[in-house]
């Protein structure tokens, strides 16, 4: 999942900001292992977009892989 | 486990014992790989197999006297497999399939004395293992009483041909001799071992004595001879023949080697094995006749004589289980995989989902004929796992929390009965029931308080069984601890269980606690009158895997519901062989999909309407599209008079909801106490279109999830919009997982469009 880029066009913007979210790269962590990884990010406040197919696709997918580790 | 004890359950499992007919085979053809072949129409895999084990199997396969037949299972509905006519038909239409290689010569001079079957194949095998071989025989042909066989059973050319076949391996075949002393003695000096087929005339002649050969070995008097074949009291069997001249060539090579001619030789010849195969329901068919007796099988005869073969094998315990029948294999070779799985330092274990998906519910154990132990193994090898930290943490985590609140102050209580201060009776309806039916929680302990004396006491909580499937053994202790020290405290009064699984815990681990069942209990009190019209009969019972070894609650049930006068028909996987409803070993919660099979398997068990005992049964069952209602539905029937067969599963966070809230109510109502303070979050109000709920259902998301996620969003304002539609998006980590909701302010609270979580943590996060 490393180095991957999960970055789509998003109809999402910050809610607190008022800002369009932009692509940035940020680390993501599970059972001790670190993923940088690209993400829709508010480029003011810094939230962190995680859409529904990436947690139910290749997120639980890896998170499962690292559980059988 | 460790490999004396994964040995020991890999012998208890019997799936790969021999067929019956490979087993009463002297010579362990594969009877049912060869009846495989036939039924496919694979005429050269057929004959393949039999070149495999067969010597000569131009003239065995035409000759075989099947002792296999009398063992035949197909025999317990039709008539046994024609293996004889089988085989005949094979070696008459297909030619050799497979020639056995022969190994490097390797010194070894051996003699066979004689030329009948028995001889022949001594001679060939021991060929075949790269001895130097001579047959010596005063015939001056092979076959020895095999040639009394009529031309069209034997052709004189077929047997003949058995002296190519030697050739072919360099067997010396010398005709002719006299058999007397001095050709005796040429024999035993020119020779490191030798073997008297008694099919064979003139051996009285010789001064060695081969009419008591040793059974295991074929040695006679004088060492390195040995002796078989022949007519024995049983007459002149041909496979005994083959049998003979296998064993002595086994033994001559043992003798050759110098190594023990005893030792481990049990599965030569015919021998027990302890394959179970079960012929009930299995439609009973009639042996194939040949059009034309005299040409015998043909093709199209022998492939449909050869499909009425069963098939043999156990596979008994994985018929009946979704847990087995999703991993596609039998106990035997899970438990290899469990062991494997266990010794991974570095790398994948792939068996965690498998050994998660166990529902430890007992049945194949009850219907193995060995009771091979799967639910042990499966549950202690999570206790192994969480031990070395080696457990995924998702497996269980969503019904230790589930558990964790049962027994937290909003949903856990235990009180006197109102207005006394001792306890005979402590009613305990645990965690499902409180979940699934407070209603009928709350009915129940009134009916009770009524008609025991003595004072009726009640406990909401959780007996842990959670916690003990799951493999968290210092958890599971902890719980079962305040368990005992809470009853104590009350006096120690009888504990009445509505749940089985409760009783089985209390039963196994509390054994000095007086625990029955609340079956047993109805069953000797006055039913209340029933208020709820009689349901459509007949009905069927789904009994709970925990009351597998309880007879006498199931009995109990089954009075009470006589009483009430509903008739049941019984399903044939009830009482003891009952499946599990995908709950126990908290299978559905490990591995979703399969717990909505299993449910639905269970439910399916019977066309009729469906009667349970087990709160977590009814509502699996229920949520699996299935009619069925709660026995206590019909003892105690709610106000409202919604069809009980029809009441939905309540779902995880209405069951959440119905235990706090029938703690508030039953406070409140009964001993007129003060309610609990809810935490702020619930004061944020939801409204959850259905198929919404269902998703959250399967994703393991609460309402309580969401209305922090919201109540958090709302607090900070730390939210994505969508200015399209006006939905905002938000997230929250409570613990240790990250819920998100898609969630639209309306005028009254929160209308809820999607929830997902994951457990993958973002930056900022705490961890
Ligand atoms: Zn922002």
């Amino acid at each position: 999942m490393s180095n991957f880029s999960f970055i789509s066009e998003t109809e999402w913007r910050c809610g607190c900001c008022n800002k369009e979210l932009q692509p940035r790269k940020v680390n993501v962590e599970y059972m001790g292992s670190v993923f940088n990884v690209e993400l829709m990010v508010c480029p003011v406040c810094g939230f962190v977009l995680v859409p529904e197919d990436l947690a139910l696709g290749k997120m639980l997918e890896v998170e499962q892989l690292l559980e059988d580790k | 486990m460790d490999q004396p004890q994964l040995r020991t359950l890999e012998a208890t499992c019997i799936q790969e014992e021999s067929p019956q007919c490979s087993a009463a085979c002297p010579i362990h053809i594969d009877v049912r790989a060869f009846m495989g072949c036939l039924a496919k129409e694979d005429w050269r895999g057929a004959r393949r197999v039999l070149d495999r084990t067969m010597p000569f199997a131009d003239i065995v396969g035409r000759i075989c006297d099947e002792p296999c037949r009398r063992a035949c299972k197909r025999a317990e509905t039709g008539d046994p497999l024609a293996v004889g006519s089988l085989e005949r038909f094979c070696v008459t239409t297909v030619p050799m399939v497979l020639k056995q290689p022969r190994l490097p010569a390797k010194g070894g001079s051996v003699a066979v004395i004689g030329s009948g079957l028995s001889a022949m194949t001594a001679a060939l095998d021991l060929a075949r293992k790269g001895r130097n071989v001579v047959m010596m025989t005063g015939d001056e042909e092979v076959g020895g009483s095999l040639r009394g066989y009529a031309e069209e059973i034997l052709p004189a050319r077929v047997l003949s041909g058995a002296v190519e076949t030697l050739d072919s391996y360099g067997v010396n075949i010398q005709f002719g001799w006299s058999l007397n002393k001095e050709f005796f003695d040429i024999v035993r000096q020119d020779s490191d071992a030798v073997f008297f087929d008694r099919d064979c005339a003139g051996l009285a002649s010789l001064p060695v004595d081969c009419t008591h050969p040793d059974p295991l070995t074929l040695a006679v008097g004088n060492d390195g001879c040995f002796a078989g074949g022949g007519t024995t009291e049983n007459g002149f069997s041909i496979m005994k023949q083959v049998e003979d001249g296998r064993r002595a060539a086994l033994s001559i090579e043992r003798y050759l080697q110098k190594v023990s001619l005893t030792a481990q030789r049990e599965r030569e010849g015919a021998c027990p094995t302890r394959l179970h195969t079960v012929t009930i329901g299995i439609e009973s068919l009639k042996e194939v006749q040949p059009a034309d007796p005299s040409t015998g099988f043909t093709q199209q005869e022998s492939a449909r004589e050869a499909s009425r073969c069963i098939q043999c094998e156990c596979m008994e315990c994985v018929k009946q289980c979704a847990f087995l029948q999703e991993f596609k294999d039998y106990p035997k070779r899970l438990v290899r995989k469990i062991y494997n799985n266990q010794a991974i330092v570095q790398g994948t274990r792939t068996a965690n989902k498998m050994i998660n998906s166990c529902m430890l519910c007992g049945q194949c154990t009850v219907i193995c004929p060995h009771d091979f132990p799967m639910a042990t193994v499966c549950r202690s090898t999570r206790e192994n796992m969480v031990a070395k930290s080696t457990m995924p943490p998702s497996a269980h985590e969503f019904a230790l929390q589930d558990m964790e609140f049962s027994l937290g102050e909003f949903s856990a209580m235990t009180r006197h009965q109102p207005g006394r201060d001792s306890s005979r009776f402590l009613f305990y309806p645990g965690c499902q029931l409180a979940g699934s039916a407070p209603f009928a929680v709350e009915q129940t302990y009134l009916h009770l308080t009524g008609h025991l004396a003595g004072g009726v006491g009640l406990m909401l909580g959780c007996c842990g069984i959670p916690a003990h499937w799951s493999g968290r053994q210092e958890l599971f202790n902890q719980t079962m601890q305040s368990f005992q020290a809470e009853v104590n405290r009350l006096g120690d009064p009888l504990i009445i269980t509505a749940c089985s699984s409760c009783y089985a815990v209390f039963k196994e681990f509390a054994p000095e606690l007086q625990v029955q069942s609340l079956w047993q209990i109805l069953d000797r009190m006055e039913l209340p009158e029933r208020k709820t019209a009689i349901p459509p009969q007949p009905m069927t019972i789904h009994d709970p895997c925990t009351v597998r070894h309880d007879p006498e609650i199931r009995a109990s049930v089954r009075n009470i519901i006589k009483k009430l006068g509903i008739s049941i028909e019984e399903q044939p996987y009830s009482g003891e062989l009952t499946d599990c409803c995908g709950y126990g070993g908290l299978m559905q919660f490990a591995n979703v999909p399969l717990g909505e099979k299993a449910a639905r398997a269970k439910g399916l068990r019977s066309d009729l309407d469906g009667l349970a005992y087990c709160a977590m049964c009814r509502d699996n069952i229920a949520a699996s599209g299935r009619r069925i209602a709660h026995l206590l539905d019909y003892l105690f029937p709610a106000a409202e008079q919604e069809d009980p067969l029809l009441r939905p599963n309540p779902g995880f966070s209405r069951r959440h909801e119905n235990r706090a809230r029938l703690k508030q109510h039953l406070l409140n109502t009964l001993w007129h106490e003060e309610p609990v303070m809810t935490p702020d979050y619930k004061s944020i109000k939801l409204f959850i279109p259905p198929q919404v709920m269902e998703l959250m259902n399967t994703r393991h998301i609460l309402e309580d999830d969401i209305q922090k996620v919201i109540f958090q969003a709302e607090q900070t304002g730390k939210r994505l919009v969508d200015p399209e539609n006006g939905h905002f998006l938000a997230s929250f980590k409570p613990v240790r997982v990250t819920y998100w909701v898609e969630y639209q302010p309306d005028k009254q609270g929160y209308i809820v469009h999607n929830a997902y979580s994951h457990r993958m943590i973002l930056p900022g996060d705490a961890k």
